[in-house]
Formats: C-alpha cells, sequence, structure tokens
C-alpha cells in the first residue's frame, strides 16, 4: 500500500493551556503512529490569534504534524481529530513528495498581529498620494 | 523601462498603468504558495479579506489556482479571514 505524504495542522482549544497542549499533541502523534503513519515532525507553534472567532475563541495553540501515511489510515487520523473535543479544528494537505520539510515556525508572529483583515493594502496608488502630501 | 501614466497619444492597447505585471511565483521560484504562510497570501486579499482576481494582481492561472486554494485552506484554520467585517 502506498503511503503519502501529509501534513496536518490542529487547532487547539486555548483552555488546554501550554501543558495540555502539548499532551494532546503527544497523543495525536501516537494517534498517528498507531494508524501505521510515521511522523516525521511535529512543529509546535504555541499560541496565536485567530483571524476570527472559533467556538468563541480568540486564540488556539497550533500544532502541526508532518508524516506519511497510507489515504485509509489518513482518513481514521482525521476520524479521530474530529472526535476529539479540545481540538477546534484542522486540515489536512497532502504534500508534494519532494518538498523541503516545513522550516522551524514559517511565520514569525510578533509583530504581525492578525487584527481585522489585511494587513497590506495592494494598490501603489495610495503611496504616491502620501508622498504627494509630504511634499507640500 | 516602465511606462507613466501618459494622458494623450494613445498608448499601444494597454491603457492607464504601465508597468507589465508578472506573476510574482514565476518570477520568483523559491517563492511557494503555502497555506501556513499568512503573510505572503495577505498580499493577495483586500482589506475585506476578498481574494484579487488575477487580472488585479497579475498571477499566471496556474498559481492563481493555487494560490486560491491555499487562501481557503489557510481561512479554515482561521490564519486569514473570511471577511474582516464580522458577520
Amino acid at each position: 500500500m502506498a503511503d503519502r505524504r501529509y501534513e496536518t495542522l490542529v487547532l487547539i482549544h486555548p483552555e488546554q493551556g501550554e501543558a495540555g497542549s502539548k499532551e494532546l499533541a503527544a497523543r495525536i502523534k501516537t494517534l498517528i503512529e498507531e494508524q501505521g503513519g510515521t511522523v516525521s515532525q511535529v512543529q509546535e507553534w504555541g499560541q496565536r490569534d485567530l483571524a476570527y472567532l472559533i467556538d468563541k475563541q480568540r486564540r488556539a495553540f497550533y500544532v502541526l504534524f508532518e508524516f506519511r501515511a497510507t489515504p485509509e489510515a489518513l482518513q481514521e487520523i482525521e476520524r479521530n481529530l474530529s472526535l476529539m473535543d479540545p481540538v477546534l479544528r484542522f486540515v489536512s494537505v497532502r504534500q508534494d513528495e519532494n518538498a523541503p520539510p516545513a522550516p522551524q515556525r514559517p511565520v514569525r508572529r510578533s509583530e504581525h498581529d492578525e487584527g481585522e483583515g489585511g494587513d497590506d493594502s495592494p494598490d501603489e496608488g495610495e503611496v504616491d498620494l502620501v508622498g504627494e502630501r509630504e511634499m507640500s | 523601462m516602465a511606462r507613466e501614466r501618459t494622458g494623450g497619444a494613445r498608448p499601444p492597447r494597454r491603457r492607464g498603468m504601465g508597468r507589465r505585471k508578472v506573476c510574482r511565483f514565476c518570477a520568483d521560484k523559491t517563492l511557494l504558495i503555502d497555506y501556513k504562510d499568512s503573510r505572503t497570501l495577505g498580499t493577495f486579499l483586500t482589506e475585506r479579506g476578498k481574494i484579487i482576481p488575477a487580472r488585479i494582481t497579475g498571477t499566471c492561472a496556474r498559481h492563481q489556482r493555487r494560490l486560491t486554494v491555499a487562501v481557503k485552506h489557510a481561512r479554515t484554520v482561521a490564519l486569514l479571514p473570511y471577511t474582516s467585517v464580522y458577520p
């Protein structure tokens, strides 16, 4: 049975606390292994602000799992995840076989606070206007 | 190179803004489309959180398709908003 490379990002309820989320992450790791998967990396991003409320929560613990498993195993893993109450949400994505492993903490959190909506204004017109105002 | 917006003398076909738009992901092969990279994806969203059409950003069709999927994954896990105005 051909196994495939997946990654799953799991959101854990903030009530679990740092320790609780670590514990749960370990449990999910064993869950993947019980299904015959091999976990290559577990990344804990810590508590992050959510872009919108989930379950009336503003924040959640993010944990990323990289592993290999069969499609059937993934299905079973996802079924189990959806049964875990402290898991707010998760998303599984199939990864390219030769994609590099996810770099540690791909997005630095500190400066970029996920406030209301878009952080970048895409139109360059605005920049021009500001420049003109400063000149006059 | 970049033609400034010329008022008169009809420009050949493309009017208004000069500067040909190129797909950012084609121009920079090291830049990968990743749903976890909310910073990069955010530049393809409006302030309201809507995906900006490829027509505006200049992203090629192939990358726009991947971008769209990535944005949707990111929204699922609250890395990006569905809307900045809460319902």
